[in-house]
């Protein structure tokens, strides 16, 4: 990484009055770009709600029928903020038994690679959303990223981030440092208050999503891991027992940034749906594997190479896994499915359920009820909630 | 911190016009590239400003080389967006890369981009193409290796 110098000041008195839409940076200035990377999820009544970004505002919106209309958005943060919405960054929702709605998201600072996890939460029906509060406890200029958050339904929540904090620390003191580290806040308490921040591991990818589920056994995280020096494959913690293996032996070594993160989701009998996303020695592509106990399914490759496929992500219910991901033909992209109903023994073919012909956010799968979903916000069409047989 | 960003932005606004101007990549950008090195080596290389820690790693190799090598034959190409072209002159010209030839993807759909310039890339960062005097070309994941780099360009 490398710092921003301090910039003379008189640069500061006499350009200031060539702003202009067009020049932006992060941290201020509308982007030109739209921000389509959203957020959606089910509440016990069957609304959904969705999660979306517009002029440095997140917007929260709910629809009692599957997405055919939806409310009027209501904005998170009051104060405009840089939020990142774009390729593996996205605004997080999570909606409790009781209708509490908690938001998380990744505001991007203007000091390149930077950033803070934020944190909102709704207790009205998400009518009014408390000021947003910073998890990151750290009070460092630095990297603090790529949040992932999961509630339990209850009054439990976790999120956890990519971190530079001990990386940081560890440049002061003249030492090396490879990759960053994962950190996590949690709450017992409905987020009305966070415990102090937790190090969940060292030495982990720096610019990958990170993933959360919850299971009998608390919540399980999944992040690209630094194994050896630079072998970047997929780290599976549990938190609570301090179990941290990792997911598959892809042995992906590179210099690099992958920027393509995974997902995991829990369905029947605590088992574990996991889908990443690997260039390593011994797989490459986009795969899933179950994870039950100690024991793990071989790797399923799935998704066509040819087509750019990735950026999946899993959804479970009972014996229902969904998975979701996006392909490119070379004129349009495609929101891809794969579905079991067995627990992700037996597929079914992959299905293009949707296309569009200008910029995509990835598509998300839903299954509430036994109903599935996939909700894909595309610039041409916005956001639309396809449902599945 | 919006204080500090007025203050950096306006020193970006003010950055003198010597800066080379950004070029915008599109679908028929890397042939028009390919035809102006028509029967010379030349290094292509992409990176991003916005997520990539790796990238600057590279590039700060790529600037020592071009300090001694003012003909380095490097073609640069940011995967972000026109919208990021003030913090991508600022972090190249920090990086000693401020006269090289240097490009931004220009497209709502960068897989259309990638694959134009190699569908087999997935948009992993950083990522070079050394292309020989024929053209045949040698593709890189990761950050350059600069005992390697420096042995090719001798070639």
């Amino acid at each position: 990484m490398f710092a921003w110098l301090a910039f003379p000041a008189i640069a500061m008195a006499h350009e200031h009055g060539h702003m202009s839409e067009g020049v932006t940076s992060r941290g201020m200035g509308k982007r030109a770009r739209p921000a389509l990377a959203v957020s959606a999820t089910i509440d016990s009544k069957n609304q959904l709600w969705l999660a979306k970004v517009e002029n440095q505002k997140i917007l929260v919106l709910h629809s009692a029928d599957n997405g055919q209309h939806f409310s009027s958005p209501v904005a998170v943060n009051a104060e405009p903020e840089n939020i990142g919405a774009e390729g593996e960054n996205r605004p997080k929702i999570a909606v409790t038994r009781n209708g509490t709605l908690h938001l998380t998201w990744t505001l991007l600072l203007p000091q390149p690679y930077t950033g803070e996890i934020r944190y909102s939460r709704s207790i009205d029906g998400g009518k009014t959303f408390s000021a947003p509060i910073t998890l990151n406890d750290d009070k460092r200029l630095t990297s603090h990223r790529f949040d992932a958050l999961i509630s339990d339904g209850g009054d439990k929540l976790a999120v956890v981030w990519l971190d530079g904090r001990d990386r940081d620390a560890a440049k002061e003191k003249g030492e090396t440092f490879s990759g960053v580290s994962v950190y996590m806040a949690r709450s017992d308490d409905g987020g009305v208050s966070f415990h102090a921040n937790r190090k969940l591991a060292e030495h982990t990818c720096e610019c990958c999503r990170t993933a959360l589920t919850w299971t009998a056994d608390g919540p399980v995280a999944l992040w690209r891991n630094l194994y050896g020096t630079n072998t970047r494959d997929f780290a599976l913690a549990n938190p609570d027992s301090g179990k941290v293996r990792r997911l598959a032996d892809d042995e992906w070594s590179i210099d690099a940034c992958p920027h393509h993160g995974g997902w995991i989701a829990t369905g029947d009998n605590d088992t574990l749906h996991a889908v990443w996303y690997t260039q390593g020695k011994n797989r490459q592509g986009l795969f899933y594997r179950r994870v039950k106990g100690d024991r793990m399914s071989a790797p399923m490759a799935f998704g066509n190479p040819l087509a750019q496929a990735g950026h999946a992500t899993v959804a479970a219910e009972g014996n229902i896994v969904l998975i979701a991901w996006r392909e490119f033909d070379g004129q349009s992209y495609g929101a891809m499915t794969l579905l079991s109903k067995d627990g992700g023994v037996i597929w079914s073919e992959p299905r293009r359920i949707a296309t569009t012909d200008d910029a995509a956010d990835y598509p998300l799968p839903l299954i509430h009820n036994g109903q599935m979903h996939v909700v894909w916000n595309t610039l041409r069409e916005g956001v639309r909630v396809i449902r599945l047989d | 911190m919006r204080i500090f960003s007025l203050i950096l932005l306006a020193y970006l606004v003010a950055w003198p016009a010597s800066a080379a101007e950004l070029a915008r990549f599109d679908s028929g950008s890397l042939a028009k590239i390919e035809a102006r090195y028509a029967g010379k080596p030349f290094i292509l290389s992409m990176w991003s400003v916005n997520w990539c820690g790796h990238c600057i790693e590279e590039l700060t190799l790529l600037g020592k080389l071009a300090k001694t090598d003012k003909h380095l034959p490097l073609v640069l190409v940011s995967v972000d967006s026109p919208e990021d072209s003030v913090v991508i002159q600022k972090t190249l010209h920090k990086l000693g890369l401020a006269q090289a030839e240097a490009w931004v993807f220009n497209d709502p759909i960068p897989e259309r981009l990638r694959a134009s310039i190699d569908p087999s890339w997935q948009g992993d960062l950083p990522r070079s193409y050394l292309y020989d005097k024929a053209h045949q070309r040698q593709a890189v994941a990761g950050v350059l290796n600069e005992a390697k780099l420096r042995s090719w360009l001798k070639q």
